[in-house]
């Protein structure tokens, strides 16, 4: 049995191409599982096919980037003949703490890091040059990521919540963590420093203390109100203020 | 501006619509990427760098988790580089920020309008989906993506032409132009602090860390 994880892993790329409210990820995860059940006994028009890409196809959300651990898991299980119970409470037990993981690594871990990066370089090179400083940065990981997950996902089967208890992941969260607040800690003045060098001093006493009054305010806002909202409200005051006055 | 750029700008918001969540996901929907390229585009990387910086920093307040609600920062990038790309002095950088804010809410109204059609379309071929059909399941995921790439470029047209209104409307006097500028600036960098600051949240190392990089920010920027 020749596994086809290149296919899978290009189709992982489009797993959320049809999010929605009903099964989430699902029918993507679906997409994405076929190359690797196509060689269940039957082939492609065989009833254990058919079961099995029904099943991936059902309610699915887990975070992106390690969907392929539970693709490559689930499809391994399927092939190695695991009673159907087994491969659905696998399918369901799994995507929650690899989305939770997943979360922590890219979303709050990775992605401020090399957001970080693009800021700091901006003010150092062509700002091009620090877009593709950021971009590197962050599809280096990504891409490692991606398919470190689906091989080894493919490779533990049934047995991956084991082999994710002991992951390199687990430890790269505890380090990746406190680096991506050190990184904010860093671009926060890096990033004022570029947006007002064009203010004079009472603009940026005056821009201090709306990023303050944002911060204290928001705290108890933004949870269900959102920066955009808040954003928008403040700009709309002062351009409505400017006409007015 | 010119066809050609206007053709550029749709197919790039095109992209980075569809980047935010549906393909791949390589971060090119990130405000500072997707504002940088849309700025080049229109011939000035450094202003849509500038507009993309305050959007970076308002999009570090929510980040993409699958079935969250979140504006699309990206496409509002786009709008916002048009917006500011051209305008005279402070006045690009708080007006770009407005009609991307705009944009952005905009898009995260398009995310769930999408996403319903989609479930419609889901309930509709539900016996087909728990037959395993696989024409289904990949006419319905290609459906999905069409739909995504039409909310993209119809929010990324709305957006130049949010940014023409704006940049025709622009608020006329210098006072306004500067406050819209730091206000917008204020509000960004005080969205990234709390961002930081939910972070640290209920670990003294943590906070640490945060006060750590803020004094390195600060001498690295002393220092230069």
């Amino acid at each position: 049995m020749k596994p086809r994880l290149a296919s899978a892993a290009v189709r992982l790329l489009v797993l959320q191409g049809s999010m929605n409210h009903e099964r989430l990820q699902g029918i993507g995860a679906a997409v994405a599982i076929e190359p690797l059940i196509r060689d269940l006994d039957g082939g492609q028009n065989g009833q254990r096919y058919r079961a099995a890409l029904a099943r991936s196809a059902g309610f699915f959300n887990t975070n992106p980037y390690l969907a392929g651990v539970a693709i490559g898991a689930v499809a391994r299980a399927e092939h190695s003949g695991a009673p159907l119970r087994q491969v659905e409470t696998l399918r369901s037990a799994i995507k929650g703490p690899l989305g939770s993981l997943g979360d922590r690594l890219i979303w709050t871990g990775v992605l401020p890091v090399c957001a970080s990066i693009g800021l700091v370089c901006a003010t150092l090179v062509h700002p091009l040059v620090a877009v593709a400083a950021y971009l590197l940065a962050f599809n280096a990981v990504n891409v490692a990521v991606r398919w470190w997950g689906l091989r080894a996902g493919w490779r533990s089967g049934i047995a991956v919540a084991a082999m994710l208890s002991q992951s390199v992941l687990r430890r790269a969260v505890k380090f990746v963590g406190p680096l991506a607040v050190l990184s904010i800690g860093v671009a926060l003045p890096v990033a004022a420093e570029m947006l007002t060098a064009n203010f004079d001093t009472s603009v940026r006493v005056g821009t201090a203390g709306v990023a303050l009054a944002t911060a204290a305010t928001s705290w108890f806002l933004m949870p269900s109100v959102g920066a955009a909202r808040v954003g928008i409200l403040a700009l709309g005051s002062v351009l409505v203020l400017g006409w007015i006055w | 501006m010119e066809p050609n750029t206007v053709i550029g700008l749709l197919l790039w918001g095109t992209w980075v619509g569809l980047d935010l969540a549906s393909i791949a996901q390589v971060m090119i929907n990130r405000p500072l990427v997707a504002g940088t390229i849309a700025g080049a585009i229109l011939g000035d990387a450094q202003t849509g760098l500038m507009v993309g910086v305050v959007l970076e920093l308002f999009a570090l307040d929510v980040l993409p988790f699958g079935a969250a609600r979140y504006p699309d920062y990206g496409l509002g990038a786009v709008a916002a580089a048009a917006a500011a790309v051209g305008a005279p002095g402070l006045f690009g950088l708080g007006l770009g920020v407005v009609v991307g804010l705009v944009v952005a809410y905009a898009g995260e109204i398009g995310i769930q309008l999408i996403r319903g059609r989609t479930s419609a379309d889901v309930r509709r071929h539900r016996t087909d989906l728990e037959a395993g059909d696989r024409s289904t399941i990949y006419r319905l995921h290609l459906r999905g993506i069409g739909r995504d790439a039409l909310r993209a470029t119809v929010l990324t047209a709305l957006g130049l032409g949010l940014a023409g209104i704006a940049r025709f409307a622009h608020p006329t006097t210098v006072r306004t132009a500067v406050a819209l500028s730091a206000v917008a600036t204020g509000v960004g960098l005080g969205t990234a602090l709390l961002g930081g600051v939910r972070m640290a949240r209920g670990s003294r190392a943590s906070w640490t860390w945060l006060a750590t990089g803020i004094v390195a920010g600060t001498i690295w920027v002393v220092v230069r």
